[in-house]
């Protein structure tokens, strides 16, 4: 069950360019997030900007009660989070969502992230590993200065393929280059999991179409509340047996949606591709 | 200190409530909140039939407002009746259903089923959503409609019937006064305020419906006004909606002469808003020396002259 309730600030490291790392004292995200989770937050009380923001948890310290969220400050929202002092309170409500199914046993765990989605890898890394599973990481973004969320991967161990658009690092090209080419090299039962722009995560559904294999993706619409009472999120999907899709809160049936549910592309008309929480 | 306040038979242990269309059905806030704390839940408006509502995007943030053009999706009133109101019955807090219609039949039967349901306190009348094609604002918008609404309302049900207004009108106390005389037992004043925000890139609406409804603190000021001026024009209570996110800003309904207000795009802010506004507004009463809230209510001092005018 999510808990409303004021956050300090517990620490705040600057990465590249417009990316941050906050780490919030919220005991009960804490101890029940899982991956593909996500929680209600906004700096302050203040009128504007007017809304919380949905931010995918990217990390959990049950221990020390806190969780932590990586950010790309791209306009009020998020820049009002990244100028919280330590000590200052967020508002906060979490942990809410569904989370990503881990893959069954078997097949390889591929996680295909795009820009700031990259965020909820690193604790789904970390559940699967717990787990003794290996997932395989592919990070893309337009140029290397969009990749800075690398350390976490190295520190645990998992393998990290980079892929960009400008050819500024790693792969060139999209990601789903460098994850198709990983589907050349290894065939056999793979799952995929992917959080980025629409675009992005359209192309991976599009792979995993083509070769009979299952992608979960996250997405990542415009949220009011996070529990399902403004309905302001919906996605069109179409389970099996259904008729015809319906459309269905992204906060509380999602943000983990099986990409063969969805009605691509426009699956969340949503926001420019690139992203981040204005 | 007594906070009890009464709309027209409909009793309220407190004169802070939850807004149609912000609060779900309440059902989505157990466990998170004590639904108990607030004085009455206004579920999201109910069809006869379910609805799929508007295309996303279907919320967009403006300067201190939220537009949105969410299309009344919902699962039907039969369903409410069967699914939620046994689920709401469980918690001590007024339920008031938001009722809709497309057409004055319509209206009446979702009226009357909520009539035979166990657990409805009182009707609130969409006749003011900006966000579908076809009834909502339409009724609103003709007091002739209005009042063919309400009567019908009024003929099924024995519930209190609240009507809840639209401020895009010229003069708000033609259609109070048409509510009144339709049987109207209290008034919600206001619904969103129609709005347009054009994404200026692709030149096209930012709404998947092109207009919506804009509500929060932007609106408070247009809200408070119109509130006023419907609680002078009629002698039935009104009840306060717009932009309330502090006990200050609920006090400034109460004041203009609403009897309780409804709070909305604030639960986005904080679902726990409500507490919030509910203890400050005890701690002005304490601080002014009022025993009851009721002895607040329209004690609003008008300048001798002044541009507000007279009626």
């Amino acid at each position: 069950m999510p808990t409303n309730r004021e956050a300090p600030l517990v620490r705040r490291e600057r990465l590249e360019g417009p990316y941050f790392l906050l780490t919030f004292r919220h005991p009960e995200v804490a101890a029940l997030a899982r991956a593909g989770q996500f929680v209600m937050i906004k700096a302050g009380l203040s009128a504007e900007p007017p809304l919380r923001r949905p931010f995918s948890i990217m990390s959990v310290d049950p221990r020390d009660e806190t969780f932590t969220l990586f950010i790309k400050t791209v306009g009020p929202g998020s820049a009002a989070l990244a100028g919280l002092a330590p000590g200052e309170p967020a508002q906060c409500l979490g942990p809410l969502g569904r989370p990503f199914e881990p893959p069954p046993a078997g097949s390889q765990a591929l996680l295909v992230a795009g820009g700031y989605g990259v965020a909820p890898f690193v604790l789904l890394s970390r559940e699967l590993l717990a787990v003794g599973r290996k997932p395989v990481v592919f990070y893309g973004a337009r140029r290397a200065a969009d990749l800075p969320l690398q350390s976490p991967f190295a520190g645990l161990g998992v393998p990290l393929t980079l892929a960009t658009e400008d050819g500024s690092a790693g792969v060139a090209g999209r990601v789903t280059v460098a994850l198709e080419a990983h589907l050349d090299l290894h065939p056999g039962p793979a799952e995929l999991l992917a959080c980025g722009p629409e675009p992005m995560m359209h192309a991976v559904a599009r792979v995993a179409q083509e070769r009979g294999l299952r992608a979960q993706v996250s997405l990542d619409p415009w949220m009011g509340c996070g529990v399902g009472t403004c309905l302001g999120c919906v996605v069109w999907v179409k389970r099996p047996g259904e008729q015809r899709p319906k459309y269905r809160c992204a906060c509380t049936e999602g943000p983990v949606f099986d990409a063969a549910e969805l009605v691509w592309p426009g699956a969340a008309a949503s926001r420019a591709a690139g992203g981040g929480r204005p | 200190m007594r906070l009890a306040v009464e709309i027209g038979g409909l009793r309220l242990k407190n004169p802070v409530l939850a807004a149609s269309g912000t609060f779900g059905y309440g059902v989505e806030y157990e466990g998170i909140l004590d639904l108990s704390r607030l004085g009455g839940i206004v579920s999201k408006g109910l069809y006869l039939e379910p609805r799929d509502g508007a295309p996303p995007p279907r919320i967009v943030e403006t300067p201190s407002g939220l537009l949105n053009a969410i299309g009344l999706q919902g699962v039907g009133v039969r369903a409410f009746v069967r699914d939620v109101l046994p689920r709401l019955r469980a918690h001590d807090t007024a339920v008031v259903v938001n009722v809709c219609g497309e057409s004055v039949d319509e209206y009446a039967e979702v009226s009357r089923v909520l009539d035979q349901a166990d657990g409805v306190h009182a009707l609130e009348v969409n006749i003011s959503c900006p966000n579908v094609k076809k009834g909502g604002m339409a009724f609103g918008g003709d007091p002739r409609l209005t009042h063919e609404v309400v009567t019908a309302v009024r003929k099924a049900t024995r519930l209190p019937v609240i009507p809840k207004l639209s401020p895009n009108v010229g003069d708000i106390t033609v259609f109070a006064r048409a509510a009144e005389e339709a049987g109207a037992d209290g008034l919600s004043c206001v619904n969103t305020l129609l709005g347009l925000a054009v994404d200026v890139e692709s030149r096209r609406p930012r709404l998947g419906f092109g207009t919506g409804g804009l509500s929060g603190p932007a609106i408070r000021p247009v809200a408070v006004r119109m509130a006023w001026q419907a609680a002078r024009a009629v002698g039935i209570p009104v009840i306060g909606i717009g932009g309330i996110s502090s006990a200050s800003d609920a006090l400034e309904f109460l004041i203009a002469g609403c009897r309780a207000v409804q709070i909305g795009t604030a639960n986005f802010v904080d679902p726990g808003v409500h507490e919030k506004v509910l203890a400050g507004i005890v701690a002005y009463l304490e601080r002014h020396g009022l025993e009851d809230v009721n002895d607040l209510v329209g004690t609003l001092e008008l300048p001798v002259a002044g541009p507000l005018p007279a009626r």
